[in-house]
């Protein structure tokens, strides 16, 4: 099913990384050479490479297998939500609110072996012709249930935020490797030139702990960091025109400097694919000033679409303006697209370490009907079938209280519950489970590796394979242990 | 305890002898004991599974659930129902819960005998050791004799003969020989000399990271000594601005950054002053034997002192994670980040390949890495003995750098302060308490609350005499001026410290699991470069350190190490060509590239050692070489037969690094401030930017516009938020051993220098310039404009065009003569020919 993404001839992919020095980097596609090994290098560095035959590092490759998913919207519900209080249904878990029991938990405020039960706060229903149980706090989510997959069983290896966030992202603990859309996006390239590959939304009130590093291509060159999309003002960084420039004047003055460089090029620097690069450069940039600010306009989306992900109501109208404009993109091709619920620290997230009910209500009002909205967005418009949705946090929350009083649960990487929709995800079925606390998983346990290897699966990339050779190592997403999709979900 | 498991006739044990047993096993200390403890219960384990699982779930292709339980790797990969082992809650893995027949029941059959679950459970809490390092690593020996008696870079030194080329009037230094008669060989000849303004921009960038001003050019150009060559070189190479272009390499290498990383990035207090002794070792031409060993071992040489202690900042520059999940396993990635870093760096070795198993490719093996790990081992705190919030790094990284009479005057100082501080105290307490004496009962209750406190005295002081009153508000204001004008402390480094004398005992890591303990090793030196064992000199009891680094430092240092100075001289080579000789400088390894020339490595590298290590001359060999003053410009020939140019057929033209793109856009623009040393500045970010920090108000300092000008280098680092302008431009990343930046093109560095802040700013300061040295006459400020950009001077047609097209935009765009010159500006601070080097 599978092909092979290593080159053949060589261990650990090692054409690649020498296709990388030689090339100075950046000028045809990384994945692509490792597919095509040396040789096809070594062809493509001679003399008359001009700015046409330039590629840009983040254009389109064919998946490895037939792909259910072109693209991914992460909804990164950042500070971790309470599972037992959103999905993971303990009906047990009422009763024993308030009685002190016997439980193994880890969280930031370390080990313990009891604690108080904080019972879950919110009311579950049948929700679907799958009947699944959502909270009460997401009624609009509720409604599409049959088109989710649940993940109750997954497990991380870190109950502190930075740590763990790490993990969500990059599947290490420690920093300095790839985040999930950097490896996307190269291995999947990005199927429109005129917007980045590897687009993050944040929260209004700042990024997550250990910011960039969350969208960071570690290893892999800049070309496959996350880039940074506003939804109001100005969407990329210096996309605008500095202020008091005269409409035409850019064009002018991009002419006149093309005009420069390329006279440059041509007194014998031809050879230097570098040059051309440069000035190929420059033309992407100016479409991409003309295409990033349609994609961010909503002008012509109708009022029906506006309200659909919340856009008139004020609770939920900074998520949903996330929402949309992650349509916007997945429909111009755009490959792996974050958006962040919550940002900053406390009570800024859903890190729930004082008033749980205040803060979950918070946060799921912001959120639910945006979601709900662009799943059925995503559905009425044939989208859903090829966009995978992911929904969830860096972890979850202890069945206890953290604290002498209070509600409020302490982190939780044990157990904790992620969805996924669309992308040829079943719909309506819900794999592994927690201990009847809801602390820990028990039944198919999933690291965040599985959900990982479920992800590229999707794309149509063997999570076993796509490898990036880095110090000496064959570096993959999923780690030297490697990891295998969640079958009962695919 | 052992006899137990050893026991053949498996004695039946009763409940409570077993959990005496686990009682036992878990709360042993981890000490020698372990090792041995845990080959028996790997043993053990091994049977178990034998007798009782393999069956269904061995080696077969086909097994039940897909879930192989004869490899580790298969056993941690999990089957089809996902992962069996949890190590975050080891009870819970799902393979103890199917013996336990809490959700599956296995085997089938019957269940488990309990003593065969309780060995089950703790090898699983254990981490799942395996047995069968061992077997790799003899394997593993047998070939690493074969290859260490081949590969390149394990041999010693040669010392090549310097060839004799045809063409000798080309030759300026003896290193063309090596380059001439290759490319003869190949029927290629070099590429004719460079222009000496090419020549002169190219060595100003390599030497400084600055270009020359159309000053320095004319006055080359009117130089037609025979040394004119030699004197720029020499005067560049003792501008202090070489150090600060030179350091920037090592510090790619040596992962600096001034924060740790991770969830708070807190700061690294002092880390600048590493950057600053860096900078100063290559302006003063510091040996390069002697930066190896001060970093290294800067506090265990003799004549300790500020510099080399500073230099052992080295070891604190990695990230480290100041709240760890797993705090033992933390502490031995803080020690893989320096196995990691110094093995690449001064070595060029992977070892941290062989952390968890033997390297793959190289002939290093696991123990080697635990080996080497040995010498370090004292160098980080145990993190686990400490709470958070006073980790190992900042209780134990903080040394005070002063001479002994510095701090002997800030001692007296600082006792005549404390004193003066208390005398005024006693008095303003004696006074408090006479007022608070004065309050009726229930607020006198009150008053003992602190928070309280305040507020009383404040109500009570206006009911106190005149006199009091004034005594009062004195002493006040004198406890203010005494705090305001505290003694200054005494300056502080970043450095390593022992854990005194002993260093703990080191052992293999199974699989590099820190709650794994394999055999024991001791410090030794890679065993593929076939040296001796180190020999420790004794020290004493109460010496702060075990004096291991020194003897590792030596060496690294050492003339007959083979690596070392082949290295080091490939790092020099490639930063004046693009790429090393060999194309890999953290890997000289058997995957690594071979070098394209090896004998003229090793005749750099001899005649390197030979020269006292003097990395300054070895870059006027380089510079002032025919190889070097080569035009870059393509020529059919080459790029038909070399195309690679592997033969050095020409000099091959690069774009600038990050730094050095933003250093020269300040030069032209007149701006650069080259003040040197100190503190980081922080040079204005974009908001926008700044939004993607967790608190965006806290995330960046703030600097005069003056200090956001300084050189690059002396731009802050931090981890979760590196400079986007510089960022953009493939600054290294830090949280690992950068060998070479990338030059990425990529349409929004295309936006930042069209739209963004810094190059508009940096476009209106350079107009503004070019009006003060030229008035307003345009032909004069476009020459003078593109002649501070290329160095060179611009011909007739490129001015009389650039004049041309500001009359048309002020015609056509109705913008004014200033505007019309700023865009020409910025024009130019984005010219392929400013930005890239010939």
């Amino acid at each position: 099913m599978y092909s092979d993404r290593r080159p053949h001839n060589t261990f650990c992919g090692h054409t690649r990384r020498e296709f990388f020095w030689e090339s100075g980097a950046g000028f045809t596609s990384l994945a692509l050479s490792g597919l095509l090994g040396k040789e096809f290098f070594s062809e493509k560095i001679p003399g008359s490479e001009s700015e046409k035959s330039w590629a840009n590092p983040l254009s389109p490759l064919s998946p490895t297998h037939v792909a259910k998913a072109r693209s991914v919207i992460f909804l990164f519900m950042y500070g971790g939500p309470s599972h037992i209080d959103t999905f993971d249904y303990k009906p047990q878990l009422y009763g024993l609110d308030g009685k002190t029991i016997t439980v193994d938990t880890f969280g930031r405020g370390g080990r313990k072996s009891e604690g108080r039960v904080v019972g879950p706060r919110w009311k579950f229903h049948p929700a679907g012709d799958s009947g699944k149980k959502v909270s009460e706090l997401f009624p609009n989510l509720a409604t599409c249930v049959d088109d989710i997959g649940f993940i109750h069983s997954m497990s991380a290896e870190s109950p502190i935020h930075g740590s763990a966030m790490l993990m969500m992202n990059s599947g290490r603990l420690a920093s300095g490797y790839p985040c999930l859309g950097s490896w996307v996006n190269y291995g999947l390239g990005s199927a429109n030139e005129n917007l980045p590959g590897f687009v993050v939304m944040l929260d209004r009130t700042g990024g997550p702990i250990s910011g960039a590093k969350n969208w960071t291509s570690g290893f892999m060159p800049a070309s496959f960091q996350g880039t940074l999309l506003r939804s109001q003002g100005e969407p990329i960084l210096d996309l605008n025109q500095p202020a008091g420039m005269p409409t035409g004047m850019q064009r002018k003055i991009l002419n006149r400097l093309q005009e420069m460089n390329r006279k440059h090029q041509m007194q014998q620097r031809n050879s230097y694919s570098k040059l051309g690069a440069r000035i190929a450069s420059f033309e992407l940039a100016y479409k991409m000033q003309k295409h990033a600010p349609e994609a961010v306009d909503f002008a012509s989306e109708p009022a029906h679409i506006r309200q659909l992900y919340g856009l008139d109501n004020d609770k939920t109208e900074e998520f949903g303006h996330k929402c949309l404009l992650a349509r916007r993109l997945v429909e111009r091709g755009v490959r792996f697209i974050q958006v962040y619920s919550g940002g900053n620290h406390g009570d800024s997230n859903w890190d729930a370490h004082g008033d749980l009910v205040q803060n979950h209500t918070v946060h799921a009002a912001a959120t639910d009907q945006p979601i709900a909205g662009l799943l059925k967005d995503l559905k009425q418009r044939g989208l859903l079938e090829e966009t995978l949705v992911v929904w969830g946090g860096e972890f979850g929350r202890q069945p206890t209280a953290e604290y002498e009083t209070g509600d409020g649960r302490d982190h939780n990487a044990y157990g904790f519950t992620m969805w996924m929709a669309g992308g040829g995800i079943r719909g309506g079925v819900s794999v592994g489970k927690t201990d009847e606390l809801g602390s820990a998983a028990v039944e198919s346990p999933f690291h965040v590796r599985n959900l990982h290897a479920t992800i590229l699966h999707q794309l149509g990339l063997n999570p076993n394979r796509l490898s990036y050779f880095f110090n000496g190592l064959d570096e993959k997403l999923v780690g030297v242990e490697g990891a295998d999709p969640i079958g009962q979900l695919i | 305890m052992l006899s137990i498991i050893h026991n053949q006739r498996r004695p039946i044990w009763s409940a409570s002898a077993l959990v005496l047993w686990l009682i036992m096993f878990c709360t042993r200390p981890l000490d020698a004991e372990i090792s041995s403890e845990t080959d028996v219960l790997t043993g053990r384990v091994r049977s178990i599974l034998e007798s009782n699982c393999f069956g269904c779930h061995g080696a077969n292709k086909t097994v039940r659930g897909e879930l192989h339980l004869n490899t580790r790797e298969s056993l941690l990969k999990g089957g089809a129902h996902g992962s069996v082992i949890s190590f975050t809650l080891p009870e819970n893995s799902a393979l103890l819960r199917a013996i336990r027949y809490e959700n599956l029941k296995m085997p089938p059959d019957a269940p488990l005998s309990p003593e065969d679950i309780a060995v089950l459970t703790e090898w699983v809490k254990r981490g799942v050791p395996w047995k069968g390092g061992s077997l790799e690593i003899s394997q593993n020996s047998i070939r690493r004799t074969a290859i260490s008696n081949e590969h390149w870079a394990y041999q010693p030194l040669s010392s090549p003969e310097v060839p004799d080329s045809q063409n000798g009037d080309w030759i300026r230094t003896p290193l063309d020989h090596f380059i001439l008669t290759r490319l003869e060989q190949n029927g290629l000849s070099p590429n004719p000399r460079a222009g000496k303004v090419t020549w002169l921009r190219r060595v100003f960038f390599d030497l400084t990271g600055l270009p020359p001003t159309p000053e320095e050019v004319d006055a080359f150009i009117a130089d037609e000594t025979p040394d004119a060559f030699a004197k720029i070189t020499d005067r560049l190479l003792s501008s202090p601005q070489y150090g600060e272009k030179w350091a920037r390499h090592w510090l790619d290498l040596v992962r600096y950054a001034e924060t740790d990383g991770y969830e708070r990035d807190g700061t690294k207090a002092n880390a600048w002053r590493f950057r600053d002794y860096v900078i100063d070792a290559y302006n003063q031409d510091m040996p390069f034997d002697q930066f190896v060993i001060e970093q290294l071992a800067g506090d265990e040489v003799n004549g300790v002192d500020s510099n080399t202690r500073i230099a052992t900042g080295y070891y604190r520059l990695g990230i480290w994670d100041d709240e760890p999940v797993d705090p033992e396993q933390a502490f031995y990635d803080s020690l893989d980040d320096v196995v990691s870093t110094t093995s690449k760096v001064f070595l060029a070795m992977t070892l941290g390949c062989s952390r968890c198993h033997d390297h793959k490719i190289d002939p290093l093996s696991q123990i080697d890495y635990y080996q080497v790990m040995a010498f370090f081992h004292n160098t980080f705190q145990d993190i686990r003995q400490l709470k958070f919030e006073k980790t190992a790094f900042t209780l134990n990284t903080q040394t005070v750098i002063a001479s002994d009479q510095e701090q002997v005057q800030y001692q007296i100082a600082q006792e005549r302060w404390e004193k003066q501080r208390m005398v005024v105290d006693t008095e303003l307490q004696k006074l408090e308490s006479l007022f608070l004496e004065s309050l009726p009962e229930k607020d006198k209750e009150a008053s003992r609350d602190e928070h309280k406190q305040a507020e009383l005295l404040e109500k009570v002081i206006s009911t106190r005499p005149e006199a009091q009153r004034k005594r009062y508000e004195d002493l006040k204001s004198e406890i203010d001026l005494l705090d305001q004008n505290k003694v200054t402390p005494l300056p502080e480094a970043l450095t390593i410290k022992e854990n005194g004398a002993r260093a703990p005992q080191t052992y293999v890591l199974l699989r590099g699991n820190a709650h794994a303990h394999g055999e024991k090793v001791e410090p030794a030196f890679p065993d593929v470069l076939g040296f001796d064992k180190p020999i420790f000199k004794p020290v004493d009891e109460e010496a702060p350190s075990s004096g291991r680094r020194r003897v590792f430092a030596e060496w690294v240092a050492g003339d007959e190490n083979p690596l070392t100075a082949r290295v080091i001289v490939n790092r020099i080579w490639q930063h004046h060509f693009g790429r090393g000789l060999v194309r890999t400088p953290n890997d000289f390894g058997i995957n690594g590239a071979r070098p394209t020339h090896p004998q003229l490595l090793d005749w750099l590298a001899g005649r390197f050692i030979e020269e006292g290590w003097s990395i300054k001359s070895l870059h006027r060999m380089i510079v002032l070489s025919a190889t070097y003053q080569m035009s870059s410009k393509d020529h059919s020939q080459g790029l038909a037969q070399d195309p690679n140019n592997n033969l050095f057929w020409r000099y091959d033209l690069r774009r600038l690094d990050a730094e050095a793109i933003r250093d020269a856009v300040m030069s032209v623009s007149g701006v650069l401030n080259r003040q040197q040393y100190g503190p980081s500045v922080y040079p204005e970010i974009p908001p926008a930017v700044r939004a993607g920090a967790s608190r965006p108000e806290d995330a960046w300092g703030v600097s005069t516009i003056d200090q956001q000008h300084r050189r690059s280098i002396y731009v802050f680092v931090k981890r979760s938020l590196m400079e986007p302008l510089m960022s953009a431009f493939d600054l290294a990343d830090t949280d690992s051993s950068c060998p070479e930046r990338f030059t990425t093109v990529v349409p929004t560095q295309a936006l930042t220098t069209l739209n963004g802040q810094f190059f508009n700013q940096q476009a209106s300061f350079f107009a503004q310039r070019l009006r003060d040295e030229c008035g307003g006459h345009t032909v004069r400020q476009i020459t003078r404009g593109l002649r501070l950009a290329f160095g060179r001077m611009p011909d007739d047609t490129e001015i009389s065009q650039c004049v041309e097209w500001i009359t048309k935009w002020k015609k056509e765009e109705g913008i004014s003569q200033d505007q019309a010159l700023l865009y020409f500006c910025l024009i130019v601070l984005n010219l392929n020919e400013f930005l890239f080097v010939d």
